[in-house]
């Protein structure tokens, strides 16, 4: 395997880029700051260590939250999130689905906490209707029979992976700015209270680069902390918690659906296009690596889930995953889940004068968040034009549309164009999309992996998993050239390992089925677990 | 697109209510094996994976509108060769039932619509007295210029008799001697038999119109019928469809039927077997080749490879074993020729002649000169493929190389044999 | 209307018809025993159509192995209740030989099982140790074994089999190896399915019009690889003719899924044992089952209606997941039709492995049923459960057949066992 990645730091030569704004981390907060910036005309590039929302931005609900779950202890980040939700409803309106929500109290759940929440919502301004066991039932025919509250509230649902690639496309035509993958900072050059530097290295290739900037944003969300340490500052201190989630191979309601009580494991069900997902647990762990799902979260969520869904017991899941959020060092003794999910900005004054850290916070305030980070940057920069995002639409960015949930088979079903063969069968993306993927990746496609693919598309999410589809469109990728020996293989092993890691605690029932059907493809077949003695084998 | 008045269904809900736990479209493996191996794959980019992901993907506004639900003719194959057993014809045929009236295939509809017609239930509305007199008048020809068959009957509405007859409204309509061939059978064997004026018709397009009332209502009246002259059997002849929309009816909307079911092949097997119809292979001294079309109405959906066994059983006694070639794939899992679901009345030629292709290429493959089938639509589109693609080969009639072996095919009743069996044994 | 339930008495039951199933059907009806089938052949037509005998040893690096015979010498230590360590030799040969007789008398002839394992190709562009592989596919081991000056040869529209793929993989091991991209004849659809293919190339006339196009490309090479598409009734006839008019040497390799050589195996088995007869209920699930002193009685339905089977022996050869022989729920896994006991990991969260592609293998697939020396399933107490009912194929515990590359292996020889057995309980003389 010539071309595995190894790192060449020793010997290698540094490659020079220079930059306005270097921003850390893909997530959906370093993508909206990447915005922000380029539409007051600062020029920036953004680097993540993997490739956007790989963190806590790729691995959430996807839930734009009204703000009720936080009415009850927490009501400044309520109000954010309903005016924060009330902008992305209208200004990216292609990123979201306005579901609505249901909050439903079951059987012992304390009918006194049901009581208080639709006061507490109308102090936060958010609209909150009061409808009986029988009207929810009838919207939502899945739910359990044992309802004694419901809640009709205005939540809907985000697509974070459309809404991140949108915020990069935009950032990518308004300014010179650009966005590179797999590009991990390692240290930072100081001087004299400044960096000058930052030491980073391309993790496909090994090589290493001295990205030159005036200002540097810490967004490496969970990783915030690790980060602010490369650069000698201490003052970011973050809990870490583990949430796992999973997805169901249908979409079970038509509406988010909460469980009306103080947030715990299994409470939230979210769909997402023609899917449905599960979660959370929470667990406090002390690292970030190494992060996955297991069977006694995926349990967990199942039974707690079943209280409000029965049909949750029974249903086919084709995938379950874990991300981690960072949770602002709270003072006192709190559990996770009561630790403010606020945001913090810090601008490390005391020690660099040139960097700062954005961190916490929630999907749904996203736009808010990288507002304020680029607030303290622009002012760093002496930029008077001001933030435009509260008022700009986001537009509908080139090879950003096929994220969305049974979307790409509308576009290859209205095309109608017999050449356009569909490659993931389970999805329908057809090889039209891979084409424009591929020609809009952020290195122009001269290199493009399995997982980037999947990434930018509905690939790999349907419940075949990626098991077939990864070999055709691996198949593909050869025809047209961008593989030339071994390295498609080496691609797949690592996309179908990738794709295990979320699959393997929810194989039982059909998935299992399903799973024995891959790996005697992958294995028995392809012979990809043997493919590092694959050469010596065939003497 | 938003004004058709075509209603948006729920796939996804309807295929969970149809199909059967364990086989529901949860279920699918996504291999493609249905896909593989289903003759209308390709036609205009459908086949019926895409079937199944899309109604799974929510797309029930492009799945409830697509004319792909009328190039499915219904044979489930797809079912037949998938490993999870899933049933994609069931949401074919509600897909076709949700459809208005002035949007389907007028082809089918006015099938279906003369149908209902008259008390005849003739999808080309042939009323009941008409049917009379061309049986008669073809009857009083035949007693007239074959003397040896100066006694034969065709009797008519005759109470208590063992068989109920159907006969596909094709003859009487516009070949009517094709019946004669039938009638000499039923004489030789001594068959009690009759047919009735009123739901005497074999074809049932209501079915294929994806109307359930209509269908329900044409095969009350063929029960009726059948129950009002107190036959023990419904003798099926040469339709494949009429047998599973009969037959499939009758469970479905679990009617009162005093009598069994049986196909015409079956009986021809069992007289053959019983020396009552001593038929052999001695006037084949040229080696003609011979292939059967298995129905997939009797075979596949129906009977399964019993009736199956029973056509080559009988196909073997008339044309000698050597000269019997077993089309590929066949019996159950054979494929259907593209004549079925209405195909042949819906007016789609181009769609339907492709989705034929394979059969064609399949019949070719045996090199036969002759291809039999007990199936008035598999007939007709076999012919028209081969007409199309350029074939070289003829289409019969069980019944026609029945009398053919016995040396009692009249000069009239050779429509459908080649140039050098035209004469044979006149 | 009457609908009555057709009965069916017979002395054998072979309940599966995927290839553990096939193979004791073909080892019953050359010993004449009076033997009825049902089951769906699903996961049958998902095979490569290669017969792994074993082709690496499991629970250690799962590094391939050259000498399966060897390597079973080797389980009998390691792995004493692998059902191939249970086995003699001499069987483990007979039973691959009888098969793949059988299978040639039925028009799909396989390379003489040797001593040693082949290097198959893949469509991936890797190599797969396998014991026999199809005649169509012969010709391509042996240009890789010379490396000789070869063309593969792939179609447009035809996904997952890429003949640069196949290239780019091996060109390290294999200079002289050159890829082409054609247009099948007369195919205009943009997707196309490798058994359409096969099925077009029944025909004489479009063989000659593939012939033609190929013999054009091919003007150098030793022997031109393609997709396997050589017809599905009859491989070998299609191959030899389209062979004599290219005028060289051609070879298949297997596609993924839906592939020609599982289907073909599939149409073979219901279209040729019923006329070696073999009563076949094709494609329908037993579903209920009850034992009784002498007989075994059995249930299913098909589209005509209920059936009845009462038998004096059955053969489970009902698979592992994919086939529902075996069912994996939230907490244990299941055998559903005779409710057997099935060895299994202590929780789902052993099934597998941190890593999928961890060299030792997921233990989830070494659950199954437990049986003795005779093949007969074995209740929680370890007593044979019924004297007429035995086990055969992957659904028997203590194997991987995935990375064990041993899955035809066992299908054939515990079904040549389980007959073998079944034939004493039913003619005790004869055995
Ligand atoms: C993708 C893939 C590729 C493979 N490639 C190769 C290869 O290249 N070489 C190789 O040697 N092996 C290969 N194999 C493995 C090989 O196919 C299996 O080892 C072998 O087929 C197992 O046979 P079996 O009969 O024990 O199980 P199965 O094939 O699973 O058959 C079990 C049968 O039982 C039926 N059944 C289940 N429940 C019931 C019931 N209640 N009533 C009636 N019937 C029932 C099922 O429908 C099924 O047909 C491959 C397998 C797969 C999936
Ligand atoms: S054959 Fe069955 S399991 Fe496979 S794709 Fe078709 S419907 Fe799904
Ligand atoms: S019923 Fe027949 S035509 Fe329709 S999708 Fe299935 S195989 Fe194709």
């Amino acid at each position: 395997m010539s071309t595995q990645a190894n790192p060449r730091q020793d010997n290698a030569e540094l490659k020079v880029l220079e930059t306005e704004v270097l921003i850390i981390g893909g997530g959906l907060t370093g993508a909206g700051i990447m915005r922000d910036l380029s539409l007051r005309g600062i020029r920036c590039l953004l680097i993540d260590k993997h490739d956007l929302c790989a963190g806590a931005s790729g691995g959430n609900h996807g839930l734009l939250h009204s703000g009720a779950r936080y009415v009850a202890n927490d009501l400044r980040a309520a109000v954010e999130c309903r005016q924060e939700s009330d902008i992305l409803k209208q200004l990216a309106p292609q990123c979201i689905e306005n579901t609505g929500a249901l909050f439903v109290g079951v059987e012992d759940d304390d009918p006194g906490f049901g009581a208080q929440f639709p006061a507490r919502c109308a102090s936060a301004g958010i609209a909150c209707e009061e409808l009986s066991p029988a009207e929810a039932r009838t919207m939502e025919p899945h739910l359990t029979e044992k309802i004694h509250t419901a809640l009709l509230l205005p939540d809907a649902t985000v697509d974070p992976f459309r809404l991140a690639l949108e915020n990069v496309a935009q950032a990518q035509l308004s300014s010179s700015s650009a966005y590179r993958p797999h590009t991990e900072v390692l240290s930072f050059r100081i001087s004299h209270g400044t960096i000058d530097a930052a030491i980073c290295r391309d993790n496909r290739t090994g090589d290493l680069l001295d990205i030159r900037a005036h200002q540097v944003v810490n967004a490496g969300g969970a990783w915030a902390m690790n980060i602010a340490r490369i650069a000698g500052c201490s003052d970011v201190n973050l809990l870490y918690s583990k949430g796992t989630l999973l997805i169901s191979h249908d979409r079970l309601t038509d509406r988010v659906i909460h469980r009306l009580r103080p947030p715990g494991d299994g409470d939230i069900l979210v769909p997402g296009g023609t899917v449905s997902v599960l979660g959370t647990t929470s667990i406090r762990v002390d690292e970030l690596d190494s992060i996955v799902p297991t069977v006694e979260e995926v349990n967990t969520n199942i039974r707690e889930g079943s209280a409000m869904v029965p049909a949750l017991v029974h249903a086919r899941y084709i995938r379950a995953f874990s991300r981690v959020r960072p949770l602002l060092q709270p003072g006192a003794e709190a559990s996770d889940r009561e630790v403010t999910r606020g945001y913090a900005l810090l601008d490390h004054r005391s020690q660099l004068t040139n960097f700062c850290t954005i961190t916490g916070g929630k999907l749904t305030t996203y736009r808010l968040m990288a507002e304020r980070a680029s607030d303290l940057v622009a002012e760093r920069l002496s930029n008077t034009v001001g933030c435009k995002t509260r008022e700009l639409p986001m537009q509908d960015g080139e090879a950003c549309r096929w994220t969305e949930p049974g979307a790409s088979p509308k576009y290859w079903f209205q095309a109608n164009n017999p050449d356009d063969s569909i490659l993931c069968e389970c999805e329908m993306v057809p090889q039209s999309a891979i084409d424009e993927i591929i020609k809009c990746a952020p290195s122009g496609g001269e290199e493009m992996t399995l997982e980037g693919i999947a990434l930018r598309s509905r690939v790999g999410k349907g419940p075949c998993q990626g098991s077939f589809c990864g070999m055709r469109i691996a198949s593909y990728l050869y025809d047209r050239g961008y593989y030339r020996d071994k390295t498609g293989l080496d691609h797949m092993r690592k996309f179908f390992n990738e794709r295990f890691k979320g699959l393997r605690p929810i194989i039982w029932g059909r998935q299992m089925a399903q799973m024995e059907l891959s790996e005697a493809l992958h294995c028995g077949l392809l012979g990809l677990d043997q493919a590092n003695n694959m050469d010596e084998s065939a003497e | 697109m938003s004004d058709t008045p075509i209603k948006k269904l729920n796939f996804k809900e309807l295929a969970s209510q149809l199909l059967p736990e364990g086989a529901s479209f949860d279920s699918c493996l996504t291999c493609g094996l249905c896909s593989s191996g289903c003759p209308a794959s390709g036609l205009e980019n459908m086949d019926p994976r895409k079937f199944i992901r899309m109604a799974m993907l929510g797309m029930d506004e492009e799945l409830s509108k697509t004319p792909w639900v009328w190039m499915c003719t219904q044979c489930k194959r797809c079912q037949h060769v998938c490993p999870m057993d899933i049933d994609i014809a069931q949401l074919v045929f509600a897909a076709r039932s949700n459809w208005p009236k002035e949007l389907k295939p007028s082809g089918i509809v006015r099938s279906c619509e003369l149908t209902r017609s008259t008390s005849s239930t003739s999808a080309m509305g042939l009323p009941p007295e008409d049917f009379v007199f061309v049986v008669q008048d073809v009857l009083e020809e035949v007693r007239e210029l074959q003397p040896q068959f100066k006694d034969m009957v065709a009797p008519m509405d005759k109470k208590g008799a063992f068989f109920f007859v159907n006969q596909n409204s094709r003859e009487p309509m516009s070949e009517p001697d094709e019946m004669v061939p039938l009638w000499k059978i039923f004489n030789l064997v001594g068959a009690d038999w009759t047919y009735s004026s009123k739901g005497w018709a074999a074809e049932n397009f209501c079915m294929f119109s994806g109307d359930e009332e209509a269908w329900h209502q044409v095969i009350q009246q063929r029960v009726d019928a059948v129950n009002e002259l107190g036959c023990r059997v419904w003798l099926n002849t040469e339709c494949g469809h009429s047998y599973y929309t009969m037959w499939n009816a009758i469970n479905r909307f679990g009617m009162e039927a005093d009598f069994e079911l049986a196909n015409l092949v079956t009986y021809y097997a069992r007289w053959i077997r019983e020396g009552k119809l001593p038929v052999n292979a001695d006037w084949n001294t040229a080696g003609l080749k011979f292939t059967v079309q298995d129905p997939c109405q009797i075979v596949r959906k129906a009977y399964g490879d019993e009736i199956a066994e029973d056509m080559r059983f009988v196909t073997k006694s008339l044309v000698g074993e050597e000269n019997f070639i077993d089309m590929q794939p066949n019996r159950s899992a054979n494929y259907c020729c593209g004549g079925g679901g209405g195909f042949l009345q819906a007016g789609m030629t181009d769609q339907r002649r492709i989705y034929g292709r394979r059969k064609f290429d399949q019949i070719a493959a045996t090199g036969a000169r002759y291809v039999l089938t007990p199936c008035h639509n598999c007939h007709s589109q076999m012919e028209d493929i081969g007409d199309h693609y350029g074939g070289g080969y003829h289409v019969v009639h069980f019944w026609t190389l029945i009398c053919l072996s016995l040396g009692i095919l009249g000069e009239n009743e050779r429509a459908y044999l080649g140039p050098e069996l035209a004469a044979l044994g006149l | 209307m009457k609908q009555n339930t057709r009965h069916i008495d017979t002395d054998l039951t072979i309940i599966g018809s995927g290839l553990a199933g096939v193979a004791a059907s073909s080892f019953a009806l050359r010993r004449n025993i009076r033997t009825a089938q049902a089951g769906n052949t699903g996961a049958l037509a998902y095979t490569t159509g290669y017969f792994d005998l074993l082709g690496s040893l499991t629970g250690g690096s799962g590094a391939s192995i050259s000498d399966p015979w060897e390597g079973i010498r080797r389980l009998r230590e390691s792995e004493p209740l692998h059902p191939l360590a249970r086995i003699a030799e001499d069987d483990i040969r007979a039973s691959f030989e009888e098969f793949i007789t059988f299978l040639a008398e039925c028009g799909i002839t396989y390379g003489k099982p040797g001593d040693r394992n082949l290097d198959a190709l893949t469509p991936g562009g890797t190599l797969k140790k396998t014991l026999s592989v199809p005649a169509t596919m012969q010709a391509g081991v042996d240009a890789f074994a010379r490396k000789a000056q070869c063309i593969i040869i792939d179609f447009k529209g035809l996904k997952g089999f890429s003949s640069r793929q196949i290239v780019a993989n091996l060109k390290t091991d294999w200079p002289q190896l050159r890829h082409e991209r054609i247009s099948f004849p007369e195919i205009d659809q943009a997707e196309i399915y490798p058994e359409v293919l096969a099925r077009a190339l029944e025909v004489p006339a479009n063989r000659a019009k593939l012939a033609e196009v190929v013999k054009g490309l091919a003007t150098d090479a030793e022997a031109i690889g393609m997709p396997a598409v050589f017809g599905i009734h009859a491989p070998d006839r299609v191959m030899a003719d389209l062979q004599d008019r290219i005028g060289r040497p051609i070879f298949e390799i297997p596609t993924m899924p839906p592939s020609v050589p599982g289907i073909r195996l599939r149409e073979l088995f219901e279209q040729v044992f019923p006329q070696k007869g073999l009563t076949l209920i094709p494609q329908q699930k037993v579903v209920s089952t009850d034992l009784q002193a002498n007989t075994i009685q059995l249930d299913l339905k098909d589209n005509y209606g209920p059936i009845h089977i009462s038998s004096r022996a059955v053969i489970l050869a009902t698979g592992r997941f994919i086939s529902g022989g075996l069912e994996a729920h939230m907490e244990r896994i299941t055998e559903p039709l005779f409710g057997l006991p099935v060895t299994q990991p202590a929780s789902r969260d052993l099934w597998y492995r941190h890593q999928y592609m961890d060299n030792l293998g997921h233990d989830v697939h070494r659950a199954g049923i437990e049986v003795d020396e005779q093949f007969r399933p074995l209740d929680r107490d370890g007593k044979v459960v019924h004297h007429g009912l035995f086990g055969a194929g992957i659904l028997l515990a203590h194997q991987d057949w995935i990375r064990g590359r041993c899955g035809a292996g066992i299908a054939v020889a515990t079904a040549y066992k389980a007959v073998q057995a079944a034939l004493s309980v039913l003619q005790p003389a004869a055995a």
